[in-house]
């Protein structure tokens, strides 16, 4: 079953009711969205919709299996008509199906929001007076302007496909690349690079807009938090209206509306311990733009462990500290090994800050991950960077590995497992190239007989169960791994032998391949 | 008696009322010359919670300071 699909067809609801259907739920909530016969005061007597298909599916997958990951429900599914509509007729239908109703009513609410917001979608409106005009999707609009996300588009109706309604503008980075050390090559260099910022707040808004206009490729972006009003006088990334959904989200539109070269992947959720080693395996720059000291140890220690640079940075009222955590030299745990307790001093809430300070200091943040990219100068030593903008004093501290870490083997990060217990075994059967792309290792456990007659077609490794199982260890616990098989139960048993040998990031793929075929 | 100039981050800064400081002192190392101006100014933080450098080095606690230095108290950092 796909989790999010087009129709030319009329929607048969029970059927679509049919296919969420589970003996483990106990509530099923649906939405559907129906054509009306008014729209910003004028009357409305049928609807065309037309989507940017390849990426409208894409994205609209990820959402759904955004909602089932976050709600931990059973089954979610939405389809989405296109072509011609008559008034009264079904032109969307979400439905989910859960243990309990709370999470069913809460994944279709965010389905439903996403899928609005996100997915290239546009509406071809036709009048009872004989006039007609496009809509613009709510992505679209909110890309181009948000007071105006019903004008009608009548220049760049998308008869191509690929073409963007908001124009059909190319990035151009010719001011970065005609510097000596930038060129081709480095812009090549940019385009290559993944980099996952934790936080889309003070910092992380000047770190993920910069890095996105100068093209990096690949821009993760992990946060828990919905926008508050109260953010907003240094998140000018995010508008008012946007209060109360989730910044991740809102960052990755406003990163894909900004360079839509970027592959930007939204997070939402809190970037702990538990999750930063499997989350950062795809990256190989972490930025820390968090407001709290567990996280942003969190960081460190998953860019410690990984060895992995980090890019970590936090501001106090009028002034910032910024430090480059490369592997072999200083973390903040030789700095700190003792302030690692939240509350002991002031955060942005309890403090106060000036909206120029984070971002002065997330700049210069962005500014570091460039030249790590593009190889630039700088200091020869590892260092703290005090940044007083009151005074605009800056002053470079020498930071020294503490002797007990020395040679790569901190002895001050906590031994912990980085998943917990209850992370669960399995994920999602889903088309594998969406795994591939989120940087899972695939890992094929089916005999040579098996994959003759069914070989894959996407970057994979062939280990067979039995073999992983009696040794999980060659597994490297910096990677995700995804375990495949026929069905999908010689991949569950071995992710749990995988587990038990301490490795926490492989999960077996839920039904196997027979399933991610329906799907 | 020795003269010092004091350099006051963040909570400590806030706390001071000022981010700089000249004192002439007879405390012997930055421990002790950090317990009299957190007893003056009433410094919530621990000398474990912070770092200390002179000039632009970071230091030990128990280093005997020189006519002239800077002594800089640097305490961690949450907002971001």
């Amino acid at each position: 079953m796909k989790h999010f699909e087009f129709s030319n067809a009329v929607l048969d609801t029970g059927a679509l009711h049919a296919s969420v259907e589970h003996h483990a739920a106990g509530g099923y909530a649906s939405f559907e969205g129906w054509v009306r016969d008014h729209n910003d005061g004028r009357s409305v007597r049928r609807l065309e919709y037309e989507a940017y298909v390849d990426l409208a599916i894409k994205e609209g997958e990820r959402i759904v299996a955004e909602a089932i990951t976050r709600f931990g429900v059973r089954h979610a599914r939405c389809v989405h008509r296109v072509g011609s509509l008559e008034l009264g007729e079904l032109a969307v239908w979400v439905g989910v199906s859960s243990a309990h109703r709370a999470e069913a009513f809460a994944a279709c609410r965010y389905i439903i929001d996403e899928v609005k917001h996100r997915v290239p979608i546009w509406k071809k409106e036709h009048y009872t007076n004989g006039d007609s005009g496009w809509v613009n999707c709510e992505r679209c609009a909110q890309a181009s302007d948000h007071t105006h996300s019903h004008q009608h588009v009548t220049h760049h109706p998308p008869h191509e496909p690929h073409a963007h309604p908001a124009g059909l503008q190319v990035p151009d980075y010719s001011r970065q690349t005609i510097l000596a050390s930038v060129g081709p090559e480095g812009q090549r260099k940019i385009r290559a690079s993944r980099v996952l910022v934790v936080g889309a707040g003070g910092l992380g808004t000047p770190v993920l807009s910069l890095l996105a206009g100068a093209g990096v490729g690949t821009l993760g972006v992990v946060d828990d938090d919905t926008l508050d009003p109260s953010n907003l006088h240094r998140q000018t990334m995010y508008s008012l209206a946007d209060c109360g959904r989730p910044k991740a989200l809102l960052a990755a539109e406003r990163i894909r509306a900004l360079n839509p070269e970027v592959d930007v992947r939204a997070y939402v959720e809190r970037a702990a311990a538990t999750n930063l080693v499997a989350l950062s395996a795809g990256y190989d720059v972490l930025v820390d733009c968090s407001d709290n000291f567990s996280t942003r140890f969190a960081v460190n220690d998953t860019a410690v462990q990984l060895q992995k640079t980090a890019v970590v940075a936090s501001v106090y009222q009028y002034e910032g500290q910024i430090q480059v955590i490369r592997p072999n030299g200083a973390c903040l745990r030789c700095l700190w090994p003792k302030a690692t307790s939240d509350g002991t001093v002031g955060n942005c809430a309890e403090a106060g800050v000036l909206g120029p300070v984070p971002s002065v200091l997330g700049s210069l943040q962005a500014l570091e991950v460039l030249k790590l990219i593009l190889g630039l100068p700088s200091p020869a030593t590892h260092s703290l960077i005090l940044v007083d903008l009151l005074s605009l004093e800056v002053r470079r501290l020498e930071t020294k590995q503490a002797t007990e870490c020395v040679g790569n083997t901190c002895q001050r990060i906590p031994q912990q497992p980085f998943i917990s217990d209850t992370e669960p075994l399995e994920l999602l059967a889903r088309p594998l190239q969406l795994y591939v792309d989120e940087g899972y290792t695939l890992i094929d456990l089916r005999d040579d007989k098996e994959r003759a007659a069914d070989p894959l077609h996407v970057e994979h490794q062939c280990i067979l169960a039995a073999t992983l199982s009696a040794k999980p260890q060659q597994l490297n616990s910096n990677s995700r791994y995804l375990l495949l098989c026929s069905r999908g139960q010689r991949s569950l048993a071995t992710t749990k032998a995988v587990r038990a040998a301490g490795i926490s990031s492989a999960w077996s793929m839920q039904g196997g391949l027979s399933r991610a075929k329906k799907a | 008696m020795i003269t010092v100039e004091i350099q006051y981050y963040a909570l400590l800064r806030e706390q001071a009322g000022k981010s700089t400081e000249r004192i002439e002192k007879m405390a012997k190392t930055a421990l002790e010359l950090y317990r009299e101006v957190q007893q003056r100014h009433g410094f919530s933080l621990a000398p474990d919670q912070l770092q200390v450098a002179i000039n632009s080095d970071f230091s030990h606690w128990d280093v005997a300071l020189e006519n002239g230095q800077r002594i800089v108290f640097i305490p961690p950092v949450a907002g971001g």
